[in-house]
């Protein structure tokens, strides 16, 4: 009862901010009268959604770009699990490296693309190694705030049981971790997905941010607007679905905001 | 003893540097896949007095600044305005941190047949990126007032525009400069993204240049450049937000 | 007795009529000018309704409040609260924060803080009119608090608690310091308070309240010699008003503090 009755009482205005939103899209399109061509009717824009998900193309290039997703998740991931614990759980090493760390995080990670591609190959190798380095400072930073906000009272709970440091490790550390965890991969995939799709824009021949480049060079808008949808939904379901197991798994919920 | 454990992390990184330095003068690993820290630290002088850093910088500053009042302009009425209602908050409040999530930058492509490769495509991303954070820490700020600061006004018989101005708003400044100061953050980030993708203005063209005349040092050069203005504007921007709570 | 405020049979529900809880059960008194006059139950018993009520903040659902016949609706112009929470405008200096209703009434920068400072000194804080509140002790903050109030100049002081979160020797030398200025000003005022020393010490009348629903259960008239200082709470007369009080409290105490017992395992 009171759950449909919270539903209808956000369900209303935003639909109806919907039907406006959508209204003025295109009413502005129909018009005509501002940034032709680039805004087209819904339906066009409908149909360009049909086309690219009926083309053969989408889903190859949606296979690359998901490859490189998953190498730049793994590699950058666990690094920054590694590096995450690390700092987390030695007081000297936060003091000697965590400050490099937060430097580096809020910088534009794209920049680095040049020389990446110096090293790893103008192929999917530069677009992993993008995404892998944007997915890792969220991580980093998120499970070494993680292991140090481990209830130090659980800690010694485990001490006065006689736990072993696997024991520790397996039985307090671990579940403990889950949340932050879950979270950090849930910030990484966020800057990754960012990473890759940003190089395949600059400088590649396959890959969704390669069509979306093509797209625009052939001045296809409904094409163009189809692939941004596919990649905001793409994200923000994966963001969505994280989010809520995060919270399940009893951590507050850390957003993007700091 | 205080400064043992950053002085080691210190030492680490100019040992790590020095062995990079030997591997490459050995030909471990090749010039063309990293060159010698030594050049790129030699390249850092010519890219002051012959790229004109400092006047790219002054550009990227420029937008940035530019996106985040916007922001802070667009950002503070729409998070009064989702504060004065809370089934609007319920509503749209989820719907602006999504937005935060959003990777937006990409449909940088789209700005650009919007606005042409020209400032306004950077200031305008930027905008968008800088906009979610003002938004919400404005609502937290209103929303996280004292209840008995209100009452005080209450007992005192305020107007509802007096409550506004002499407790709602002076409550929320904090809150609104952290808001003010992620924006500028995001806002920095997705600017000098912009600027190398669509190779146009300061810093992020920069960087993009260099690379296009395989000057490999002093990519990697600006690349320090970048990382060093940006920590020196998060570290300005931080005590600016310090000082102001100090006040507050 | 002519009274200044008179509450007549005033009665709070919370929740539906089946089900729900009487905070306060027909509570009726007066307090005359210039009569300082202390509500003291338990924790629980509907203290701070009261206190919400009589400052207009909440309304009664029975019953009848009014400052010399003018009943009470809204927060009254008659009436200034100091509430037992933090209350300081933290973005204010002290200067400011006690000139904040001076500053509401339209009145000049500099009379305005001409005039807080005559109630900062009274309160005791001379010297610190320039500091933030964040600089100042939890008791100096309370006086604050009590001060800009105080510079509203109400008829009637209506106190919540003010005291609560401050340890027992500053509570009673602020007890000292709004003797002095019931002394100075002839406050009428209404504290609501749970600490007996408190009420005995500054008080002419004490309204002792029964824990839920919370009635007025005895009245004492308070027959120390004035004026008063925090050197009679070792007097055998103040010791005597304390039993006789504590005599009283104990059993509704005790209500309360089972009633809070059954609610943490309830909720557990």
């Amino acid at each position: 009862m009171a759950a449909a009755a919270r539903m209808t009482g956000t369900a209303a205005p935003r639909l109806a901010a919907t039907l406006l939103l959508l209204a003025a899209w295109q009413g502005l399109a129909l018009s005509g009268w501002l940034f032709q061509d680039v805004v087209p009717p819904l339906q066009t824009v409908l149909g360009g959604l049909a086309s690219v998900l009926s083309s053969r193309d989408f889903y190859a290039n949606a296979a690359i770009t998901g490859a490189e997703l998953l190498v730049a998740l793994t590699a950058g991931g666990i690094a920054g699990v590694l590096v995450g614990v690390a700092l987390g759980s030695s007081r000297f090493l936060s003091g000697a490296f965590e400050r490099w760390v937060n430097y580096l995080s809020p910088t534009p990670k794209i920049i680095l693309f040049p020389v990446l591609i110096m090293m790893f190959g103008v192929g999917v190798g530069s677009k992993m190694a993008m995404g892998s380095v944007s997915c890792f400072f969220p991580v980093a930073i998120s499970i070494a705030a993680g292991v140090r906000g481990v209830d130090p009272a659980l800690l010694r709970v485990g001490r006065s049981f006689r736990a072993t440091r696997a024991q520790t490790l397996r039985k307090i550390l671990l579940p403990a971790m889950a949340a932050p965890l879950v979270n950090g991969v849930r910030l990484g995939f966020g800057v990754a997905l960012i990473g890759v799709l940003l190089a395949e824009t600059k400088l590649s021949n396959k890959g969704i941010g390669f069509m979306i480049m093509e797209a625009y060079h052939r001045f296809d808008m409904p094409r163009m607007y189809a692939l941004l949808i596919l990649a905001v939904a793409f994200a923000a379901t994966v963001n969505l679905l994280a989010g809520r197991a995060a919270s399940r798994l009893g951590g507050q919920h850390q957003g993007t905001l700091r | 003893m205080r400064f043992a454990a950053p002085l080691s992390g210190i030492m680490v990184l100019l040992a790590l540097g020095g062995l990079l330095q030997f591997a490459i003068q050995m030909d471990f690993i090749s010039v063309y896949v990293l060159p010698l820290p030594s050049d790129i630290l030699a390249s850092l002088p010519r890219l002051v007095a012959e790229e004109g850093v400092l006047g790219r910088f002054a550009t990227t500053a420029g937008e940035t600044l530019a996106a985040g009042l916007l922001a802070l302009l667009v950002g503070l009425p729409m998070g009064l305005l989702l504060h004065r209602s809370l089934r609007m908050r319920a509503a749209f409040e989820p719907w602006v941190a999504a937005l935060a999530a959003a990777p937006l930058i990409l449909a940088y492509p789209l700005f650009l047949v919007l606005f042409g490769r020209s400032p306004a495509t950077i200031v305008v991303i930027g905008f968008i990126s800088a906009l979610p954070p003002v938004v919400l820490k404005t609502i937290e700020g209103f929303a996280a007032t004292r209840r008995v600061l209100l009452n005080v006004g209450r007992s005192l018989r305020l107007t509802p525009g007096q409550e506004f101005r002499k407790i709602l708003f002076p409550a929320a400044i904090p809150q609104i400069f952290v808001g003010l100061r992620l924006a500028l953050v995001f806002g920095l980030i997705n600017v000098v993204g912009v600027e190398f993708l669509i190779n146009l203005g300061g810093l992020g063209q920069l960087i993009n240049d260099l690379a296009e005349r395989y000057d490999l040092p002093g990519t990697w050069g600006g690349i320090l450049c970048v990382v060093l203005v940006s920590i020196a504007f998060f570290t300005v921007l931080d005590g600016c937000e310090r000082w102001l709570r100090r006040r507050a | 007795m002519n009274a200044l405020l008179r509450v007549e049979q005033v009665s709070k529900h919370f929740g539906t009529r089946e089900n729900g809880v009487t905070a306060v059960d027909r509570v009726s008194f007066g307090v005359a000018q210039g009569e300082f006059v202390s509500v003291i139950g338990p924790s629980g018993c509907g203290k701070s309704t009261l206190f919400h009520m009589i400052g207009g903040l909440v309304a009664a659902t029975e019953g009848r409040i009014d400052v010399e016949g003018d009943a009470i609706r809204a927060p009254h112009p008659a009436i200034g609260m100091v509430f037992q929470e933090e209350s300081c405008f933290p973005w204010r200096n002290v200067v400011d924060n006690v000139a904040f209703p001076l500053e509401l009434q339209g009145m000049a920068r500099a009379e305005r803080h001409e005039r807080a400072r005559h109630f900062i000194d009274m309160v005791g804080l001379h010297g610190f009119e320039r500091n933030q509140p964040s600089e100042l002790s939890g008791g100096m903050r309370q006086r604050v608090s009590i001060a800009r109030t105080l510079a509203s100049q109400p008829r009637i002081l209506l106190m919540d608690e003010p005291f609560a979160a401050l340890d027992e020797q500053t509570r009673l030398l602020l007890g000292d310091k709004v003797l002095q200025i019931q002394q100075e000003l002839s406050q009428t005022t209404l504290l609501i308070t749970h600490s007996i020393t408190e009420a005995v010490q500054l008080s002419d009348r004490i309204l002792v309240m029964s824990f839920r629903p919370g009635r007025i259960k005895r009245e004492i008239v308070v027959d120390l010699p004035r004026p008063r200082t925090s050197d009679a709470v070792v007097s055998p007369a103040f010791g005597a008003y304390v039993a006789d009080i504590w005599n009283d409290l104990r059993q509704e105490a005790t209500l309360g503090l089972a009633a809070a017992d059954r609610r943490r395992t309830s909720a557990a």
